[in-house]
């Protein structure tokens, strides 16, 4: 697990960087960017769970 | 493995402050000063006042970026990479006390800090004064940060993490660089890479509509009902970093399980996709915009929509890297995946996750199919309600019971809601909602009844299952059935609060400290029960705020 909210950091710390531009209609809104993190970890965590 | 960061059962009583619990309670506190003393920190104030202040102004941001981007690269490689030199430091730490001088030292800077930043961002500095009180401004700044971190660890043991991990500084060092000169500098490819959008949404566009209107010297493309300007910013660069960096860390992150160098064809196919998705978003937009739904097209849709490919896109890598016998050496097969994929009986995350899970996937979907309302949130209720129906025999060993403890952190946590809102005055309207409020006294009473049952009955059961009933314990072990449910890691709590927070928007810092008392509910007794009655009480007694005294920005 300790991968995939490592992978989550990065993301969101690059993210950072591919939403610096404040367009005001951007192609990846950073108001939803939390939630859109948070259901690709979360289903990873169960894709990955699953063959345990 | 790092004892003190990955503790041990039943730590509820273990008062040792390793290097993890140093490193949270030191991100708090930046975390609370900086978003004080944000309240006067706009750099756009600054850039039109040239001279040093200026360049605050121009590169502030980037510069809050780099700290931010250099902060997430080093602690995850350095955590992944050196754990045996991290638990070591963690020892050596341990017994240290946390440095009160220069704690009051910190302080003393931070209020510097922030006096200087009152008085040039809200312009109350002037003349030739600007340049010295810039210069404390910044000095102050660079002490408050450097003592506060030797308040909390030793100079030594700061230069030891360095040491012991060789050189992650310096390669993560020339990684933010590189982030921000390339994410400076990929602006010149827009141009391009906007012109070869705009071809492929009109070929797209062509196979729905007729009479399509294209105007490729403004870029603009649609129909004689709706018409759109693809802009640079539209060219897809966004979706096809964030897949770039997304595949390029899983094959690293998971070479082991890869067939290299097939595996490395994800990469360009992730990016391709993600291309010609952004193309099939704008398409899809114009579609809608021409069937008459406009405000859903540039509201709801426009922005969820790049969200809903990226998920789909970084899914489908996963499945493949994992699961396709051509890409992987795990074993694992197409075959396998035929096999009960809905059965939840031996996967714990799927049976504490998914109801979450669910929530956020119909509220995005509901998100992109709405207007400047969500009328379709009713949905999610239902949503989240089959999903803890489908799952509720898989709940047999969960312990609903609470007791007064619960609804105690319950209100605390509602009071400091109500203060952080207060003190960052995030309100934008206290007003009913437009939408809500021109409706039929049925539908309004309808859609309140649902948003009122969701907050209070499936979100804290959906969020508390996730947040505190599995991933505390998914820290201690992959079995978390075996875990005690006491049982907890600093970092593991750390981290499913800072989750918790961030996903409630400008209050992250009231869901941080929510998600914190909601925990400390749960190892009280061990009762998840416990957590999920803090929750519903926290949201019930804001559901309550909101109708009784009309403060609907809360929602």
């Amino acid at each position: 697990m300790q991968k995939i909210i490592g992978m989550m950091i990065l993301i969101a710390g690059a993210s950072q960087f591919a939403m610096a531009s404040t367009a005001p209609v951007p192609e990846i809104g950073v108001g939803s960017a939390s939630s859109a993190l948070a259901l690709i970890s979360g289903a990873m965590l169960v894709l990955r769970g699953r063959r345990k | 493995m790092l004892p003190q960061l990955t503790i041990r059962q039943s730590a509820a009583n273990d008062s040792s402050f390793g290097l993890f619990p140093r490193l949270l309670a030191l991100t708090i506190l930046f975390a609370v000063e900086l978003l004080l003393i944000s309240v006067w920190l706009d750099d756009a104030a600054l850039i039109s006042r040239g001279g040093l202040l200026g360049l605050a102004g121009h590169w502030g941001a980037w510069a809050v970026r780099g700290i931010v981007g250099f902060a997430a690269i080093f602690v995850t490689f350095a955590y992944l990479k050196s754990k045996a030199a991290l638990t070591e430091i963690s020892h050596q730490v341990k017994p240290l006390p946390v440095n009160l001088r220069l704690l009051a030292g910190h302080a003393v800077a931070m209020a510097v800090f922030g006096s200087a930043s009152w008085a040039l961002y809200g312009n109350h500095v002037g003349g030739s004064a600007t340049g010295p009180v810039t210069l404390i401004w910044f000095l102050s700044g660079v002490c408050g940060i450097v003592l506060g971190a030797f308040a909390f660890m030793p100079r030594l043991l700061w230069a030891r993490i360095i040491h012991d991990t060789g050189h992650l500084w310096a390669y993560t060092l020339l990684a933010v660089i590189f982030a921000c000169v390339a994410g400076g500098y990929s602006r010149v490819l827009w141009q391009p890479s906007s012109r070869l959008t705009y071809a492929l949404v009109k070929s797209l566009l062509g196979l729905f509509v007729s009479g399509i209107i294209a105007n490729p010297a403004t870029m603009h493309l649609g129909t004689t009902k709706f018409a759109v300007e693809i802009a640079p910013e539209c060219s897809g660069y966004e979706g096809v970093g964030l897949i770039l960096v997304f595949g390029v860390v899983w094959l690293w992150f998971f070479r082991d399980e890869c067939r290299f160098p097939r595996a490395l064809i994800l990469i360009p196919a992730g990016v391709v996709i993600m291309y010609l998705l952004n193309a099939a978003r704008i398409t899809g937009l114009i579609l809608i915009g021409n069937a008459g739904a406009t405000r859903v097209a540039l509201g709801g849709f426009h922005s969820q929509a790049g969200w809903i490919a990226f998920n789909a896109v970084a899914l489908g890598f996963s499945l493949a890297a994992r699961r396709l016998p051509w890409l992987t050496n795990t074993g694992h097969t197409m075959t396998a995946v035929a096999e009960p994929s809905t059965d939840s009986s031996d996967n714990s995350a799927a049976t504490y996750l998914l109801p979450f899970l669910t929530i956020l996937a119909v509220g995005m979907v509901t998100a992109a199919a709405s207007r400047d309302f969500q009328w379709l949130y009713p949905l999610r209720f239902f949503a989240a309600a089959g999903a803890l129906w489908f799952l509720r025999k898989r709940y047999a060993a969960v312990d609903w019971s609470f007791g007064w403890f619960g609804p105690a952190m319950g209100v605390l946590a509602f009071a400091i809601w109500l203060g952080m809102d207060a003190l960052l005055n995030t309100r934008t309207h206290d007003a009913i909602p437009d939408a809500l409020a021109g409706t039929t006294p049925a539908i309004r009473a309808t859609w309140i009844a649902f948003r009122v049952l969701a907050a209070v009955i499936t979100v804290p059961i959906a969020e508390e299952l996730a947040f505190r009933g599995f991933l505390i314990r998914r820290f201690i072990s992959a079995d978390i059935e075996a875990v005690p449910p006491q049982s907890f890691t600093w970092l593991g709590l750390g981290i499913t609060s800072v989750a918790f927070g961030i996903l409630h928007g400008n209050l992250w810092f009231a869901g941080i400290l929510a998600g914190l008392l909601y925990a400390w509910a749960l190892l009280r007794r061990g009762r998840i029960g416990e957590a999920i009655v803090a929750h519903a009480t926290t949201n019930a007694l804001l559901a309550a705020y909101v109708l009784l005294f009309d403060k609907w920005h809360l929602w």
